[in-house]
């Protein structure tokens, strides 16, 4: 048994590996720029008074959440494409490039070209302005933005030749003169050494430990001793989660506070439902056919497939506040000035809704699941022998029948294992309660990858757990079963 | 007389499997009724521009006949231009000589200024007669909530019943091979298996990597072109694994190379399973569909393919029982290859749990789709679905009409999978036959 246990453990691993590698891989190919949305926050007006100092703002956040190293071990590309191409910092300037690669095919010029076109920026901000090229310089800065993101050949020609005729209109701007002729020449160039046919090649790319996975997963500090200040985390194997985009607040602070919530409902609510349905269901099963099974029956199927979400709804229209009823409050907004327990009578006031709307539909499934089993072991022979040799009634349900028909309670506790800690992001959207599922609702989102990461795996962790104990139960409650 | 009664008998006795479930699935009441109201609502979606739209069934105007709602589905394919007087008009306004409309004068997104903040059914409506009144009430915009029960019928159902298939092929193809081959059952040779998997990832990079940029372009065009342009990535992605198998055929003579192998399908097809089971269902979907472009074929697609696990289970439980049995091995022993022992064989009979999971899954996959648009999810903004409309009581719920109408359809379809889906169970158990 311990063997067969062990043996478990160590499948998780790989499988771990695996899902955070899809994890990750989800974050890179998702669209939007984390970082943009920091600044943004952060400094509370999208304006910049300097593209440089904004732009270096920007590089030392891209640094700082490793965002500029390269996203994996080792990259499977084609020759045309660049193995540096992570170092530049804004992301439609890279999506755009990546289009220039497969359309030319060599990146040196391609590269030449966007530097080119950043010294046009940078000069163009330099020119002072006055009153003969105020209007010149605004639809150049604007020409050089959207140069920056077209691949489209008779965009950028029309545009290059909108620059060049621009600069010719007013004195002041004909210093800008050879740096306008330095990237035609160079945006000339990308065009006459077109090399497309090399993205039909295969490319390996290797990059050694030095990537944005490794730094994530593993973290770059050493195992003993805290070594030099610039190591940035421990990894998320030794239990660093990294910290919030949003927020700046280490991931794990922001996952025990939802955990908090989260788990005192799913608790109560599993509790709840176990102490209800096993009861239910037995009984059902016992005085089946009669009047009492044929109600339950149909009204726990009812139950089983009103869809929470608009039974929620619903309870909240009608029952809490409006034109109608006011027994229940809509939002979880308790009054936590004291602690988390400090109020428990007002906690308990606004919880009611909600763990009724949690426990309701996995009750309804448990009891008929229950009364399934309870009916299929029934019909068995050895009860027709326990009856017959004369055991009272209630000695065969629940010494004999019960143990049996534990197989389906099994398997749902290992469910419920990771619902605990994931909790239901529908129900957790409609009551305001701040959980996990808010959570992670809202970094998905929001883009907020370290959070998303940290509950992904956490919940994954969880499901494997929850497997392992439930095949763990199904061996302890039937002897049948055994890992030999 | 007798002989009559003979016959009849004998017919009762010898029928086949199907006819015997299709038997004991009548004798269920309930599921019969589940089957037909399904059949309504299937009615309902497929007939929806014709129950509720903004354009008339059969107008003429003008002295010229139209049937609109036919025109428009030609105009949609391509094939049919409007004429310059009726684009872009209001078709409520027109002077027509003769007009049909639907029974629901209204599409489910067009706004109707003069009854939008939320009218009740019960309220006072503005309107031009009683033929307009929006019986279920309108939203804040003042789209009709009638409307959008019935186009949210052909959402719901097309993405329960298209995602189920892509779940249930997906399903069926794993966990047949999982089944059937297990562990030690496929042999290849060793060079075979090499060359497959190193040009699978080649294969992998000319048939999807390279043409990346031509697949997405093609993608904003249109669905034809993007069809076409995935078919040519299908054909390329063939080519090379068939290169790759006519390599095998001289290699294969060297010796170390030559040497047969077992190829772990059960192993790998299962932690396969385990991964996709390990990561909640929901947090998944919302993961890719939040962080691509709302679409609802993306959501269909991202649906089935997270679905498709017990499925798989069911279909490798059965097979690993079944390659065992003698007509497994009588198949063999006629020498028919396992292609055609898989699909003729052995699949069909392992079916009957996976058509009572589909309709769960059906059941499922509606719930899903629900939340996300009451989420505000993957599903385009402009799209209106029955949870969708559930998410605008949200901001006012005294709008109850918006809660329990379309909650009420959701709640219909869902209970009558479900029912169908019992039905199924009771009539599939060997047990409980008479």
């Amino acid at each position: 048994m311990f063997q067969y246990i062990l043996k478990r453990v160590l499948i998780f691993l790989p499988t771990l590996l695996i899902i955070s590698l899809l994890t990750f891989a989800i974050s890179v190919f998702a669209p939007g720029d984390p970082i943009k949305e920091m600044l943004t926050s952060q400094t509370g007006d999208g304006q910049s008074a300097n593209i440089m100092a904004s732009e270096k703002a920007y590089q030392e956040k891209r640094q700082e959440f490793n965002l500029d190293l390269p996203i994996f071990y080792f990259s499977f590309s084609n020759q045309a494409s660049s193995d540096t191409l992570h170092r530049i910092v804004k992301k439609p300037h890279k999506t755009n490039l990546e289009r220039l690669i497969y359309q030319y095919g060599n990146w040196p010029e391609v590269e030449n070209y966007y530097w080119s076109m950043r010294d046009y920026e940078q000069a163009v901000f330099n020119v002072e302005k006055d009153s003969t090229n105020a209007a010149q310089l605004i639809k150049l800065k604007d020409g050089v933005s959207e140069l920056l993101t077209s691949y489209k050949e008779d965009k950028i020609d029309n545009k290059i030749e909108e620059i060049v005729e621009l600069s010719t209109q007013s004195a002041s701007l004909t210093a800008l003169n050879s740096t306008t002729l330095k990237m035609k020449a160079s945006y000339e160039n990308m065009k006459a050494k077109e090399s497309s046919w090399k993205n039909f090649i295969p490319a390996f790319h290797f990059y050694g430990t030095d990537n944005q996975y490794h730094k994530w997963f593993f973290g770059d500090k050493p195992l003993f001793g805290n070594g030099d200040g610039k190591w940035s985390s421990k990894g998320f194997v030794r239990g660093d989660f990294g910290r919030s985009y949003k927020t700046q607040r280490p991931v794990s602070s922001e996952l025990t506070d939802a955990v908090k919530v989260t788990s005192i409902i799913s608790l109560l609510s599993i509790f709840l439902t176990y102490l209800v349905a096993i009861p239910l269901g037995v009984f059902s099963a016992v005085k089946r056919n009669t009047v009492f099974d044929q109600i339950s029956t149909t009204t726990l199927f009812i139950l089983y497939s009103l869809p929470s979400f608009w039974l929620a709804i619903m309870a909240i229209v009608f029952l809490c506040g409006g034109d109608y009823l006011d027994i229940f409050p809509p939002a979880y907004k308790p009054d936590l000035s004291g602690g988390f327990f400090s109020d428990l009578k007002s906690q308990a006031y606004y919880l009611i809704l909600p763990l009724a709307m949690w426990t309701y539909g996995s009750l309804a499934y448990l009891s008929r699941q229950m009364r399934g089993g309870v009916i299929s072991v029934f019909s068995q022979d050895y009860i027709r022998t326990a009856r017959s040799k004369g055991l009272s009634e209630n000695s065969v349900i629940w010494k004999h029948t019960l143990r049996n028909s534990l197989l389906p309670i099994i398997t749902l506790f290992a469910s419920v294992f990771p619902a605990a800690i994931s909790g239901s992001i529908i129900l957790e959207m409609i009551f305001s309660i701040p959980g996990m599922g808010k959570l992670a609702l809202e970094a998905l989102v929001g883009r907020n990858y370290p959070i998303v990461y940290a509950v992904v795996m956490c919940s994954s962790i969880l499901t494997l757990i929850g497997y392992l104990v439930a095949d763990i139960l199904y061996a302890i409650v039937d002897p049948r079963i055994s890992y030999k | 007389m007798s002989n009559d009664k003979n016959r009849e008998q004998i017919n009762e006795l010898d029928q086949s499997f199907w006819s015997n479930v299709k038997r004991q699935f009548k004798k269920n009441k309930r599921a019969v009724f589940a089957l037909y109201c399904i059949l309504f609502l299937i009615f309902i979606a497929v007939f929806a521009d014709f129950i509720a739209n903004e354009k008339p069934i059969v107008a003429k105007y003008k002295g010229k006949t139209y049937f609109p709602i036919v025109k428009q589905y030609a105009v949609d394919f391509g094939i049919g231009k409007w004429p310059k007087d009726l684009q872009n008009v209001k078709w409520s306004d027109l002077e027509y000589d003769f007009v049909l409309f639907p029974p629901v004068p209204y599409m489910s997104q067009n706004l109707d200024y003069k009854n939008s903040q939320y009218k009740s059914p019960f309220d006072d409506q503005i309107l031009k007669s009683k033929r307009w009144r929006h019986w279920v009430g309108t939203d804040k915009l003042g789209r009709d909530v009638l409307a959008g029960m019935v186009h949210g019928t052909r959402i719901a159902l097309s993405v329960g019943v298209i995602s189920m298939s892509i779940s249930a092929f997906l399903g069926i193809l794993f966990g047949a091979l999982a089944g059937y081959f297990g562990d030690n059952r496929l042999r290849m040779s060793r060079i075979r298996l090499w060359l497959n998997v190193l040009f699978f990832f080649i294969a992998l990079f000319y048939a999807f990597g390279v043409r990346s940029y031509i697949l997405s372009d093609a993608l904003g065009v249109s669905i034809i072109s993007l069809l076409g342009q995935l078919l040519l990535s299908f054909l390329i992605f063939f080519a090379v694994m068939t290169v790759a198998n006519l390599l095998v055929i001289p290699l294969k003579k060297i010796p170390f190379l030559g040497k047969r192998v077992d190829v772990p399908v059960d192993l790998s097809i299962s932690r396969l399973i385990e991964v996709i089971i390990s990561i909640p269902r929901l947090f998944l979907i919302i993961a890719i569909v939040a962080v691509a472009k709302p679409s609802l074929v993306l959501v269909m697609v991202i649906i089935g393919f997270t679905s498709w696990t017990g499925i798989a289970r069911l279909i490798r439980a059965e097979l690993l029982k079944v390659r065992n049995l003698e007509y497994v091995e009588a198949a063999h022993a006629l020498g028919f290859n396992d292609l055609r022992t898989l699909l003729k064989h052995a699949i069909p009979n392992a079916l009957s749990p996976v058509f009572i999971a589909i309709a769960f899954g059906i059941a499922s996959a509606i719930l899903i789709e629900a939340g996300l648009s009451f989420l505000g999810i993957g599903v385009p903004a402009d799209v209106v679905t029955w949870g969708s409309m559930l998410n605008l009581v949200q901001d006012y719920p005294n709008a109850w009409w918006l809660a329990t109408f379309p909650g009420f359809a959701i709640f219909i379809t869902v209970t009558m999978f479900n029912l169908i889906g019992e039905g199924l169970t009771d009539a599939l158990d060997p047990r409980l036959r008479q």
